[in-house]
């Protein structure tokens, strides 16, 4: 999961796709093999089992054609005759003649009684019964034709026994067709499986070559176990480099053990076909596969591109960049997500602009406070430092000059005021016309505020000399000004009806400092602050003299104590 | 009948010239193990066997007809040196034969009734038959004496005119188990009561015979 959350976008959909592309092809594959694996093997089954089914039906065919052919064979008078001769020679003789004529591979006479009276192919003057042969024993018992498949002289033969009447039965026919490599290959060529006869240690006869015979109808325990498995379905034989289908057909006949027709067809060669399908299906799967890759790694780079010049625009807007806007153009879900970036950094940029704006007429960190929600609402009691400037002879220097000059003058002033606080962290909390109020400690809170207060009007004072001469040259008569400073516990946030809301202070120390500011005309000082500053300050400020005064609107005097311009 | 008619013309033919003394007749049934009859059995003297001669010149015959595909009697029992005629009643041909190691002969295909007569010198069974119609079969019985019977469909059967004295009797039949020899009953013919021979004797199933083709009343 770590691996893959660490891959980039680009990756995962290409990975995901040509997986997905992957998996349908190995399932096609291993569908087809399933479906067409178990379509051949049932085809070869068939074919198995209507070889079996050809080979019962040729050997019905071939006992009842070899029994009409004998009982016409048995009531030839010509043959009762010879056969009523009991002469060895002329019945070995005639023997041979009637095999040839009727197309037999074993032509056997006995007597009434089951007695050889010759054989064909064969010695003449061989009598030793064969009352106990199946065949003649079924045909001794019933007078009637009867067929077997015997061992005679170790080759299979299907033979059939045919009484001789003459009225009554004067002998016995026996004819056989042998069952040998040849009447396998015949049934092979009809249908096109392999056949063999055998029983559990002998191979009688099979179509299969000499070479390939021995593997594949195996041998000894193995072979036993073959025709046990395969008697009732077919079973598969694995033999090197080629797997047989065997059918095992049992045979009934009158050998040691029990004999069966082994049918077997060639299971790799049936499934050849399905190896070439799967070739062919793995070829198109492979092209298929590349195709879908190519396709994948365009999607992946339709998709990307625009996310990674959105992931570019976000960088430049982290930069500062707000005037930074997406160019795509998109109707899809990615061209809503540019869109709403854009619209996004819009905002971005307006609300810094508006924050620009008003911090033009408020203290920028008021105006960052407020929109950072750093201003709690209800309001909150804090110490703070308040700063109070004022220009002196204001009326007077507003007569002399015109107005453009003298809002000239107060904007030059005023930059270099607000400048002078809000490096010391304080902020201008308002414009009184030719002054300004200023609040330290508030609303960011700052321990050091009245050190801080003090240097900001130390500072105003500095950058007044500086601007006075520059005033001096532009023939505007110099600023004077007083500034007091006083601390204490106040009221701040926002103050005012919804629509002109603005953050402030009220309290006593606000109007004590301001009182103390006008402190600063009568005791011609320009800085005054309160003791309670003055208590606060280090040994860097030099302070003057230290004034008991009267304020208006309190009873007590407060003691204001003057700080020295370095 | 034809067959009773010539057996009483054989013994009446031999009866008179040869025996003095004329003993009652020898009566009994011949019955299979389930007490039935048995019908076409032949009961016959085997010894003593009868040494006196025919008289010269004179050649006991028999006949085995041919009468619409069939050999009438089925069964003929004769002494040995019996000539058989085989004449044929049907208006076709026959092809008459025996392949019986007893008497193997042919009368090659004939019609009308002057074919031949076989001397029969041999005892023993002869199978007959005929090459063109297969179901065609009669059995002559060559036997060592002239005084047989054969029973009727009762079982029953009647030895007559046989001289006094000590026989040993058998019967015989195509089905029988037991070769007739075993079978053997001593009897003492004599004067007084008749006497009496039962025999009882085990058959095997009955042969498969070719099947008889078309009916007997074609031409």
């Amino acid at each position: 999961m770590n691996w893959w959350a660490r891959r980039n976008l680009r990756t995962k959909i290409f990975l995901a796709f040509s997986s997905l592309v992957l998996a349908v092809l190995l399932a096609t594959l291993g569908l087809t093999q399933l479906v067409v694996s178990r379509e051949a093997q049932s085809t070869l089954n068939r074919e198995l089992l209507t070889t079996g089914q050809v080979f019962e039906d040729l050997m019905r065919e071939r006992a009842v054609r070899l029994k009409s052919n004998s009982v016409l064979l048995a009531s030839d008078f010509g043959l009762k005759r010879v056969i009523a001769t009991y002469d060895a020679d002329t019945l070995a003789s005639a023997a041979l003649s009637y095999q040839e004529r009727i197309g037999v591979e074993l032509f056997w006479i006995t007597d009434e009684s089951g007695v050889l009276l010759t054989v064909s192919p064969g010695k003449p003057g061989v009598a030793r019964s064969i009352a106990d042969f199946p065949p003649i024993e079924a045909a001794l018992r019933t007078h009637e034709a009867a067929s077997a498949i015997a061992e005679v002289n170790g080759s299979l033969f299907q033979v059939v026994a045919v009484p001789v009447f003459g009225p009554d039965v004067i002998g016995f026919l026996l004819l056989g067709h042998v069952i040998d490599d040849a009447l396998a290959t015949r049934l092979k060529e009809e249908t096109g499986s392999d056949i063999s006869f055998v029983t559990d240690t002998r191979v009688f006869a099979s179509s299969l070559p000499p070479a390939a015979r021995s593997r594949a109808v195996s041998s000894g325990e193995r072979r036993a176990r073959l025709l046990r498995e395969s008697t009732r379905s077919s079973s598969l034989l694995d033999v090197g480099n080629e797997r047989f289908l065997s059918l095992a057909v049992p045979i009934d006949a009158h050998v040691a053990q029990p004999l069966y027709a082994l049918v077997q067809g060639s299971y790799d060669r049936a499934l050849a076909p399905l190896y070439a399908l799967q070739l062919r299906i793995a070829g198109i799967g492979a092209a298929a596969l590349a195709i879908a890759l190519l396709v994948g790694i365009g999607l992946a780079g339709g998709i990307i591109r625009p996310v990674r010049t959105l992931v570019a625009g976000m960088h430049e807007v982290l930069k500062g960049n707000l005037r930074y806007r997406s160019k795509i153009e998109r109707q899809d879900e990615l061209g809503f997500l540019a869109h709403s970036f854009n619209e996004m950094v819009g905002g971005l940029e307006e609300r810094e602009h508006i924050k620009d704006t008003f911090g033009r007429f408020v203290s920028r960190d008021v105006a960052a406070a407020v929109l950072d929600g750093r201003v709690p609402l209800q309001g909150e009691r804090r110490e703070v430092s308040i700063l109070f400037q004022d220009i002196r002879g204001f009326t007077a220097l507003s007569e002399q000059l015109d107005p453009a000059t003298l809002l000239r003058v107060l904007n030059q002033f005023f930059t270099e005021v607000v400048a002078a606080v809000e490096a010391e962290g304080g902020v201008v909390k308002q414009f009184t016309g030719d002054g300004v109020m200023a609040l330290f400690g508030a609303p960011e809170a700052r321990a050091d505020h009245s050190e801080r207060a003090v240097r900001a009007a130390l500072s105003i004072v500095s950058r007044l000399v500086t601007l006075n001469v520059q005033f001096g040259e532009q023939g505007v008569p110099p600023l004077a000004i007083g500034v007091g400073i006083h601390v204490g516990e106040v009221i701040a946030g926002l103050i005012g009806p919804d629509e002109r809301v603005e953050y402030g202070v009220v309290g006593e120390p606000v109007n004590l400092a301001s009182r103390i500011e006008s402190l600063t005309k009568e005791t011609r000082a320009i800085i005054l602050v309160s003791k309670d500053i003055a208590g606060r300050l280090g040994p860097e400020f030099t302070l003057g003299r230290t004034n008991e005064l009267p304020v208006r609107g309190r009873s007590q005097p407060v003691e204001v104590v003057e700080v020295l311009c370095g | 009948m034809g067959l009773k008619s010539t057996l009483l013309a054989c013994a009446a033919l031999l009866a008179p010239a040869t025996l003095a003394v004329a003993a009652p007749a020898i009566t009994g049934r011949v019955i299979g193990a389930d007490g039935k009859g048995i019908a076409d059995a032949v009961v016959f003297v085997q010894s003593p066997t009868d040494s006196r001669k025919m008289p010269d010149g004179l050649v006991p015959m028999a006949t085995m007809d041919q009468i619409e595909k069939t050999f009438v009697p089925g069964l003929l029992p004769i002494v040995v040196g019996t000539s058989v005629r085989f004449p044929n009643h049907d208006q076709i041909h026959h092809h008459v034969y025996s392949f019986s190691r007893t008497k193997t002969f042919e009368l090659p295909l004939y019609k009308g009734t002057d074919a031949s007569p076989v001397l029969f010198d041999k005892v023993g069974v002869v199978k007959v038959g005929c090459n063109i119609h297969d179901w065609m079969s009669g059995i002559i019985l060559v036997l060592p004496t002239p005084y047989f019977a054969q029973t009727d469909a009762e079982g029953r059967f009647t030895l007559a005119d046989l001289p006094h004295g000590q026989y040993s009797l058998v019967a015989w039949h195509e089905l029988s188990k037991s070769k007739p020899e075993e079978t053997a009953q001593s009897m003492d013919v004599g004067k007084g009561a008749t006497p009496e021979a039962n025999f009882t004797l085990a058959l095997g199933p009955a042969r498969a015979r070719p099947a008889i083709r078309g009916s007997r009343k074609e031409p």
